[in-house]
C-alpha cells in the first residue's frame, strides 16, 4: 500500500512540526504530543517502505530521549556530560523537523513538487531554484565522496597539517564539479523547454483526498492542543 | 527529400577563444537522414551539434556569422524553449542531464515544460515507456540507476517531446558494450520513426550500418564526406590515416586460460578480496566481509595473480565488479580486507594506499592545485624540481607546467594525473576507463603511456571497455564476471 | 538578447549555489553543539569559508534578484530545518540590501561586491534569533530539552541581546574577509582555469 499524499499536505506537516519545536515542551503531556507528532512521519516512512531510515530515526530519537531524561539532569556539569548533552539535546530538538523534511523530500517527486508550488502561487523562478536545491544535495554528497576518495589516495586528507589547504582541497574540486554539472544540467533543461512563456503543466493531477484531510486535521489538532496546554491550561 | 537542417556558411568563435572553431561551414541535411559526425577532438563536431539545437548562440556566447535553419526556424532568432518540440539532444554525461530526482518525472519533464495536457503527457510517457521497454525503470530514483540506464531515461525524456530532429553528442562515452548496443537499438528505433538524427561520435563501430552519410570534420571545416556504405567499406589503413577509431572490434585474446603455474614467480597476488556494496543488516557497527558470505558479495576473489611489470586489462560487464576490484585493491574500501603480495612483501589495510595509485575515470576529482607543476609536487614527499620536470617532459606536459590543470583538455588532464602517479612512486598503477571519451590519437597516446609505465617497472591494471585499447596496449586480460575471476588470458600481439 | 529578467539558467545557478552554501552550513553547524562558545564561532567560520563559493556565485550574477532569491531560499530552508521563521525577515532584508549594493556597482565593482557579501552573510545570524528574541522562554526550553544549566548559562553569556550586536558586526566583518579570501581563491583557480 502506498500512500499518495498531496505535497501540500506534506508542506503543512512540515510547517506544523517546525513551529511546534520552537515552543518548548515542559510537561509530560506536551512531550507526549511532541513525540506523537514525531512518530507520524516515521509511520509514514514505514508505509512508504523506507524501513531502514525509519528504524534508524526511531532508535536515534529514542536513545536521545532516554539519555536526556534519565541519565542527565539540569545539574550536570563537566565536559563529557556537556558534550553528550549537547548532542542529544540537538537531536531531540531538531530531529522531528528533520524526519518530516526527510520524509517529504524522499517521497515527493520533482514534478509533483513543482505542481504543488504552482498551485500555491509560488513564483516559477523560486520553484525551479528549490527543485534544483533538492536535486543537488545528493549530487553534492556523491561528488564529495569521490573527492574524498581521491584525497585519501593521494594522502592529502589533512592537507599536510595546514587548515587552509584542507579547505582548499575539498572546496575547489567540489566547486569545479558543481559548476560543470550545473552547466550541463541547465543546457539539458532549457533544450527541453524549461523557462518558456507557457504555463507549466503536470502529468500528476493534484487533488486532496481523505487521507490528506485526516492527516492535516491530525496535525492541526495536535498543534492546537500543544499550544493550549502550554499557555492556557494550568 | 526535404531539407530540414541548413547550416549556411557558418563561422563561429567561442567567446574568449583565440581562434575560430568553425570556418565557413555549410551543411545540408534532409529529413529522415542519419548523419554521423566524426573527427578528432576539437575539430568542431560538438559545435555543429550546438548550432543545430540552438545552444549556440543562446547559451554559449561567441561570434557567430552565417545562418542556421532547422525545420523552418531560424535558430538565431528563435528562443530555446520554442525549439524544444523540434530538436531534442542527448548529451554525453548521463549523470548531469537529469533535472528530476525520479524517473517518471524526468520522462514527463519536457512535455510538462511546454504546457501539454496531462492526458497527452500521460499518453506520450506510456508510449515511450513501451517502445523503449523501460517499464522496470519506472518509479525509481535516478540516483539508483547505472550509467546505461540513466542514458536510456535521457533518451526517453527527449523522445517524449516528439522532436523531428534528434541530436546525440558522444552518447556512448560513458557506456559499456551492452549499453552501447541498446543505444544502437534506440537510434535504429528513431530512424524507423522517420526522425532526422545527427550523431557526433568517436566510437564508430556501432553506427556503420545506421549512418546514411558520414561527415569528417577537420579543424573546423568539413574535411570529407561519404555515404554510409562508402564509409563502411573504407580499408583499415584509410581509417587509420584519418586518425579514426577502427570500424570493427576484433577478438584479440588467446584461448588459453592462464593459471598460477603458468605465470611463474614474478607476480602480484591478490588475496581475500571480497566485498559487497549492499550492507549487511546492521544497527550500530558495520561488520567486515569475509570470503565466506558467498551470496551477498559484489566482489568475490579469494585469490588471483597477475604478471608483474605488465599491462593487464580488466574487462567484464558493467556492474560486475571491475571498478569495485580496483577500489578495493587501492585501499579505498576499508571494509575489504584483501592483501596484496609482491615477492616477499605483503601489503594490507592502509599500506595499499601507498602501494597503489589510481587514475580515476573522471580525472577532475583528483586535480587539486592551481598548476600542473604543483600537481606533481603534491605527490612528492619532498619537492624535487629536477625529477618533476623530467616526468613532465616524458609526458609532453612541460610546456604546460604553469597552467591550471582545469584549463587543459581531457587528454592532457589525464596525463597530469599520470604524472602525479609517477611522482608518487607507486608500484601498482590502476586506471579506471582512461579512454572513454577520447579520440583515436589520444587513445593511442594513452596506450603508449601504459606500455612505457610497465617497461619502467610498474605493474599496470586498466579497467576498460575499449577493445582498441586492449588490442594496442595490454599484455594480458583479466575478466571479472559476477564479482568472480572468469579468466586470465594473454593478448595476441600484433 | 540582454533582458533584465531572470532566466531558467539563472534560477538553476541560484539553486546550485544555495545548495552548496547549505551543505556548508550543515557541515559547520554540526560542530556547534560541543560547547556553547563554539556556537558563536559560526559567524567566523561560515562567512569565511562560504566566501569562496559566494565569490564564484558573484561572478555569475549580472542581474538584480539573484541574491534576493537566494536569501528567500535560505529563509525557507532554515525554517524547514526547524530554526524558525523569526530569522526570515532578517535574511530576506539582508538579501535585498546585498542585491542593491552589488547592483550599485553594476555587479562588477570589487569593493561593492565585497561589502555586498558582508551584508548577505548576516543570514547566519538568523541561527541565533531564537536565542535572542525569545530569550527567556528559549532558555527554559533548552533546560527542559535537556541541555544542562551550565550549557544554557554558557550560551546566554555569549549570545544575548547585548552581544548579538557584536555578533552581527563580527559576522559582517568576516563576511568581508570571506569575500576577500574568496576573491583570491577565485582568481587563483577559476580565473586561471578560464572558467570565469
Amino acid at each position: 500500500m502506498s500512500l499518495r499524499l498531496d505535497p501540500r499536505t506534506k508542506f503543512f506537516m512540515m510547517l506544523v512540526v517546525s513551529s511546534v519545536v520552537l515552543i518548548s515542551a515542559t510537561t509530560p503531556l506536551l512531550w507526549a504530543i511532541r513525540i506523537l507528532m514525531t512518530l507520524i512521519p516515521v509511520t509514514l516512512l514505514i508505509v512508504e517502505k523506507k524501513y531502514a531510515s525509519a528504524i534508524r530515526f526511531v532508535l536515534l530519537y529514542a536513545s536521545a530521549l532516554v539519555i536526556t531524561f534519565f541519565f542527565i539532569s539540569e545539574q550536570s556539569t563537566g565536559i563529557v556530560a556537556s558534550v553528550l548533552l549537547g548532542y542529544t539535546g540537538m537531536i531531540v530538538q531538531y530531529l522531528p523537523s528533520f524526519i518530516t523534511a526527510w520524509y517529504v523530500i524522499r517521497t515527493t517527486n520533482t514534478d509533483e513538487f513543482m505542481a504543488a508550488m504552482q498551485k500555491m502561487h509560488v513564483p516559477d523562478g523560486i520553484t525551479i531554484s528549490l527543485a534544483v536545491v533538492m536535486r543537488f544535495f545528493p549530487t553534492i554528497k556523491e561528488e564529495y565522496a569521490s573527492i574524498q576518495a581521491a584525497m585519501k589516495m593521494r594522502g592529502i586528507m589533512l592537507g599536510g597539517g595546514n587548515v587552509g589547504k584542507m579547505v582548499e582541497y575539498r572546496m575547489i574540486p567540489l566547486l569545479f564539479s558543481c559548476v560543470n554539472i550545473g552547466d550541463e544540467l541547465s543546457a539539458a533543461a532549457v533544450t527541453r523547454g524549461l523557462g518558456g512563456k507557457v504555463r507549466r503543466t503536470s502529468v500528476v493531477e493534484l487533488k486532496l483526498t481523505t487521507a490528506d484531510y485526516i492527516l492535516m486535521e491530525l496535525f492541526a489538532v495536535s498543534a492546537v492542543l500543544f499550544v493550549y496546554f502550554k499557555y492556557f491550561a494550568r | 527529400m526535404n531539407e530540414i537542417i541548413k547550416i549556411d556558411n557558418v563561422t563561429f568563435e567561442y567567446k574568449g577563444a583565440d581562434e575560430k572553431l568553425l570556418n565557413e561551414v555549410s551543411l545540408s541535411i534532409g529529413e529522415g537522414e542519419t548523419i554521423l559526425l566524426c573527427g578528432s577532438s576539437g575539430s568542431g563536431k560538438t559545435t555543429i551539434i550546438r548550432l543545430i539545437n540552438g545552444l549556440i548562440p543562446h547559451y554559449y556566447k561567441g561570434d557567430l556569422h552565417g545562418d542556421v535553419t532547422v525545420s523552418g526556424f531560424d535558430i538565431r532568432s528563435t528562443e530555446l524553449y520554442d525549439l524544444a518540440g523540434v530538436v531534442g539532444t542527448v548529451f554525453q554525461n548521463p549523470r548531469s542531464q537529469f533535472f528530476s530526482i525520479d524517473t517518471d518525472g524526468e520522462i514527463a519533464f519536457g512535455p510538462e515544460n511546454i504546457g501539454l495536457d496531462p492526458e497527452e503527457i500521460k499518453r506520450r510517457s506510456d508510449k515511450v515507456t513501451e517502445e523503449m521497454e523501460i517499464k522496470d525503470l519506472l518509479g525509481k530514483s535516478l540516483f539508483e540507476l547505472s550509467g546505461g540506464e540513466k542514458q536510456k531515461i535521457a533518451c526517453a525524456s527527449v523522445s517524449a517531446l516528439l522532436p523531428k530532429v534528434i541530436l546525440l553528442d558522444e552518447p556512448s562515452s560513458n557506456l559499456d558494450i551492452d549499453s552501447i548496443l541498446k543505444l544502437k537499438d534506440q537510434i535504429a528505433l528513431w530512424k524507423s520513426q522517420g526522425k532526422t538524427i545527427v550523431i557526433s561520435e568517436h566510437r564508430l563501430w556501432y553506427l556503420t550500418d545506421l549512418a546514411d552519410r558520414v561527415i569528417y570534420m577537420d579543424e573546423g571545416k568539413i574535411g570529407r564526406e561519404w555515404t554510409g556504405s562508402e564509409f563502411a567499406s573504407l580499408s583499415k589503413n584509410e581509417i587509420n590515416e584519418l586518425k579514426l577509431r577502427p570500424l570493427s572490434i576484433e577478438q584479440s585474446l588467446t584461448d588459453k586460460d592462464l593459471t598460477e603455474k603458468d605465470l611463474g614467480n614474478d607476480v602480484v597476488s591478490f588475496e581475500g578480496f571480497c566485498f559487497a556494496y549492499k550492507e549487511k543488516a546492521f544497527l550500530f557497527r558495520r561488520p567486515d566481509f569475509s570470503c565466506y558470505d558467498e551470496d551477498e558479495l559484489s566482489l568475490n576473489i579469494p585469490k588471483v595473480s597477475i604478471p608483474a611489470g605488465k599491462v593487464v586489462g580488466i574487462v567484464g560487464h558493467n556492474g560486475m565488479g571491475k571498478s569495485t576490484f580496483l577500489r578495493c585493491v587501492c585501499g579505498l574500501q576499508k571494509r575489504c580486507k584483501g592483501k596484496i603480495r609482491i615477492g616477499d612483501k605483503v601489503y594490507s589495510g592502509k599500506e595499499r594506499l601507498d602501494l597503489c595509485y589510481m587514475v580515476m575515470q573522471d580525472v577532475n576529482y583528483q586535480l587539486f592545485t592551481d598548476s600542473v607543476e604543483n600537481e606533481v609536487y603534491l605527490s612528492m614527499q619532498e619537492r624535487d624540481e629536477a625529477k618533476c620536470h623530467e616526468i613532465l617532459e616524458s609526458l609532453g606536459l612541460i610546456e604546460f607546467k604553469d597552467k591550471h590543470p582545469m584549463a587543459l583538455s581531457g587528454g592532457q588532464k589525464q596525463r597530469v594525473a599520470v604524472a602525479s602517479a609517477i611522482a608518487s612512486g607507486a608500484e601498482l598503477l590502476l586506471f579506471d576507463e582512461p579512454t572513454s571519451g577520447l579520440d583515436y590519437s589520444h587513445m593511442e597516446k594513452v596506450g603508449e603511456l601504459l606500455q612505457s609505465l610497465a617497461s619502467g617497472g610498474s605493474t599496470v591494471m586498466v579497467v576498460t571497455h575499449d577493445p582498441e585499447l586492449i588490442a594496442t596496449s595490454c599484455d594480458y586480460v583479466l575478466c571479472i564476471d559476477e564479482g568472480k575471476v572468469a579468466y586470465l588470458r594473454k593478448v595476441i600481439s600484433t | 538578447m540582454n533582458s533584465k529578467k531572470l532566466t531558467a539558467k539563472d534560477f538553476i545557478t541560484i539553486g546550485i549555489f544555495t545548495a552548496i552554501i547549505f551543505a556548508l552550513e550543515i557541515a559547520i553547524s554540526m560542530t556547534g553543539y560541543i560547547h556553547p562558545y563554539v556556537v558563536a564561532t559560526y559567524v567566523v567560520f561560515l562567512p569565511l569559508v562560504g566566501g569562496i563559493p559566494m565569490m564564484l556565485f558573484y561572478t555569475k550574477i549580472e542581474k538584480f534578484g539573484m541574491l534576493t532569491i537566494m536569501s528567500v531560499l535560505i529563509a525557507i530552508i532554515m525554517f524547514v530545518m526547524g530554526m524558525g521563521y523569526l530569522g526570515a525577515p532578517l535574511i530576506i532584508i539582508a538579501g535585498i540590501a546585498a542585491d542593491l549594493i552589488a547592483k550599485s556597482g553594476s555587479y562588477k565593482s570589487s569593493k561593492k561586491t565585497i561589502i555586498s557579501n558582508g551584508v548577505i552573510s548576516l543570514w547566519i545570524c538568523a541561527n541565533y534569533f531564537p536565542v535572542v528574541v525569545t530569550a527567556d522562554s528559549y532558555r527554559q526550553s533548552l533546560i527542559d530539552g535537556g541541555f544542562s544549566e551550565e550549557y544554557a548559562e554558557g550560551l546566554f553569556r555569549v549570545v544575548n541581546y547585548k552581544t548579538i550586536w557584536i555578533l552581527v558586526v563580527i559576522c559582517f566583518v568576516f563576511g568581508v574577509f570571506g569575500a576577500l579570501l574568496g576573491k583570491k581563491v577565485v582568481k587563483k583557480h577559476f580565473e586561471k582555469a578560464g572558467i570565469v
